[in-house]
């Protein structure tokens, strides 16, 4: 007796995904989702109240795409409380800055994290932000990548300020997260009974057994 | 409803005489048998009360299909109502997604608010006593400020304003009944805590800034029975609504918060463990001035309000702790009283043992 959602009808259906912003105090994440956002960057004149949750929709190759985009508390102190922020996650963007090897480091612990608790069901991108500042750089490009690539992340260099790499961040994550509900689709496919479920959750099953036609099987034969 | 005889008519009767089967079986497998007068009697009694209440005047004899055909088609009845009721809504309006959402709350909204008493903090699960671990944890913690926690918030009057809403609204979530009402409130509370950082910082407040904030409230509020309302929405709610939207993303924070609060200690608040348990115990540095420091102008009668109370509270503990000193004095007092009483007595009795002499 479960509700279906409509908005899961195949045709039309709008894809929604949740992606979370992980990375250390001051790389510069509110920076990266602000301007991708809003286009926006250290104005005075930000409208929005708050840049912990933005959405966005996107159109890629006719398929309809809803981001929302969590961020989570970055600081050492809540680094316990990153499971609960991720559950249930489609993707994760790692920040770190280039200037600063600790929050790299940072990163590295999360993926190990994420890849623990979500497997391999989870899209991740591994972002060097602030490439503005390449002079006081500190994580060689080539490392970075080395690791990404060893993870199974795709990496990419970002500047907030001059507003580089971001579109195609986000752009590229999507695309992942498309083909991986794609392959799930085709998986589920093959079961026709289930086409349409794609909800997580609880679903009631009506265990009622069929009602018998007469009396018969009321009770067992006599003999 | 009538007693469903098919699929229970080896619990209705446990009888040796009729071996277990329902009385149509048993008249079946042995004819000549005469059902024994009692059993009859009691079967025809839940027959009429059965007939009467399904309001079905016509049971021609003792047969049982009709009541089984009589349930399934009111069964039938009641689904295609459901259905004809809701396949023209939706059907009519496929295109506006906005429509069946808002149904579907309704609908949700509706069940959870009939089934609440029963399904709110059950009797077999152990969400009470969640509740009072977690309001004495937080109670205990009353001495953590905005500083400790640096929450960039100030304490000008406009901020305690948005702060006092905030708290309001986060106490408001065990009024409500429905899960996306409870939702709403933890997002009122959250949208205030935004409009309080915004006063204080002028920048879009980021996640660190909000989950510290997040926590300041919840710690300052100590709402009723939040582990229960947590846990009620988290089992009620629809999944799609608690892990997507922005309702979901306030709520998961104050699951954070909680998290946090119950696993605090010293070194998240950059105190030493000592530190931690001084004020733990009520003796930091901050527990003793704090009554007395000045409230900031302006700051509203709610929060005026409170500080008298933590005022209040304090000096009932403090004249508790005495009390309960006190008794325990005494009751030692009293059991060493007893005792000395007792040795004297028994002193006095081996001193001068009592010989009655038989007169005569």
């Amino acid at each position: 007796l479960c509700l279906p959602l409509v908005s899961m009808a195949v045709p039309g259906r709008t894809y929604c995904y949740k992606v979370v912003l992980l990375g250390e105090g001051c790389v510069g994440k509110t920076s990266l989702l602000l301007r991708y956002c809003e286009n926006k960057y250290n104005e005075k004149h930000i409208t929005t109240l708050q840049a912990s949750f933005l959405t966005k929709r996107l159109n890629i190759s006719g398929k309809r795409v809803n981001l929302a985009i969590w961020d989570t508390a970055g600081q050492e102190r809540f680094h316990a409380l990153g499971p609960i922020y991720y559950r249930d996650s489609n993707g994760a963007i790692l920040v770190y800055d280039i200037t600063d090897e600790d929050s790299f480091q940072k990163v590295k612990n999360w993926v190990k994290e994420l890849r623990k608790m979500l497997g391999s069901e989870i899209c991740l991108c591994i972002v060097g932000n602030k490439t503005d500042l390449e002079k006081n750089r500190t994580v060689s490009v080539e490392e970075a990548e080395v690791y990404a690539e060893s993870v199974g992340a795709k990496h990419f260099h970002t500047s907030a300020k001059l507003n580089q790499g971001i579109e195609e961040l986000f752009l590229d994550l999507c695309k992942k997260m498309l083909a991986v509900s794609q392959a799930e689709e085709a998986a589920r496919g093959t079961d026709p009974s289930r086409v349409g479920n794609a909800r997580r959750g609880i679903q009631i099953i009506d265990d009622e057994e069929p009602q018998p036609l007469s009396n018969a099987g009321c009770c067992p034969p006599s003999s | 409803k009538g007693p469903n005889l098919n699929s229970s008519c080896r619990r209705l009767c446990t009888g040796r005489a009729c071996q277990g089967y329902c009385s149509k079986c048993w008249r079946e497998r042995s004819p000549r048998q005469q059902p024994r007068p009692e059993l009859t009697w009691h079967l025809t009694r839940r027959l009429i009360t059965s007939s009467s209440r399904l309001k079905s005047g016509a049971v021609s004899g003792i047969t049982f299909s009709k009541f089984e055909e009589k349930k399934s088609s009111e069964k039938g009845r009641r689904v295609s109502t459901v259905r004809k009721l809701f396949a023209s809504k939706i059907g009519s309006k496929r295109g506006s997604l906005e429509h069946t959402e808002r149904m579907m709350d309704n609908v949700e909204k509706f069940i959870m608010t009939r089934l609440y008493c029963s399904v709110f903090c059950p009797d077999d699960s152990e969400d009470e006593q969640q509740d009072l671990v977690l309001q004495r944890r937080i109670r205990s913690l009353h001495w953590v400020t905005l500083q400790l926690l640096q929450v960039p918030l100030t304490e000008r009057s406009e901020v305690t304003e948005h702060l006092d809403s905030a708290i309001t609204a986060i106490i408001e979530v065990d009024a409500k009944r429905a899960p996306q009402d409870k939702l709403a409130c933890v997002s009122r509370c959250s949208r205030h805590i935004f409009s309080g950082l915004r006063v204080s910082s002028q920048e879009p407040a980021a996640a660190d800034d909000f989950l510290s904030s997040l926590i300041y409230v919840v710690l300052k509020a100590n709402p009723p029975r939040l582990q229960s309302n947590i846990q009620y929405i988290v089992r009620f709610c629809h999944p799609k609504r608690l892990m997507t939207g922005e309702a979901g993303y306030y709520f998961t924070n104050l699951c954070c918060a909680v998290a946090f609060i119950e696993k605090l200690d010293g070194p998240s608040l950059n105190l030493t463990h000592e530190e931690f348990a001084e004020y733990m115990h009520g003796r930091g540095k901050a527990a003793a001035p704090k009554p007395e420091r000045p409230l900031p102008d302006g700051a509203g009668p709610g929060v005026r309000r409170m500080h008298r109370n933590l005022q209040l509270l304090a000096e009932l503990s403090a004249r508790q702790e005495r009390i309960l000193r006190n008794a325990r004095e005494l009751e030692s007092e009293l059991l060493e009283w007893t005792r000395s009483v007792r040795e004297e007595v028994e002193e006095t009795i081996r001193k001068f043992p009592l010989h009655i002499k038989r007169a005569g």
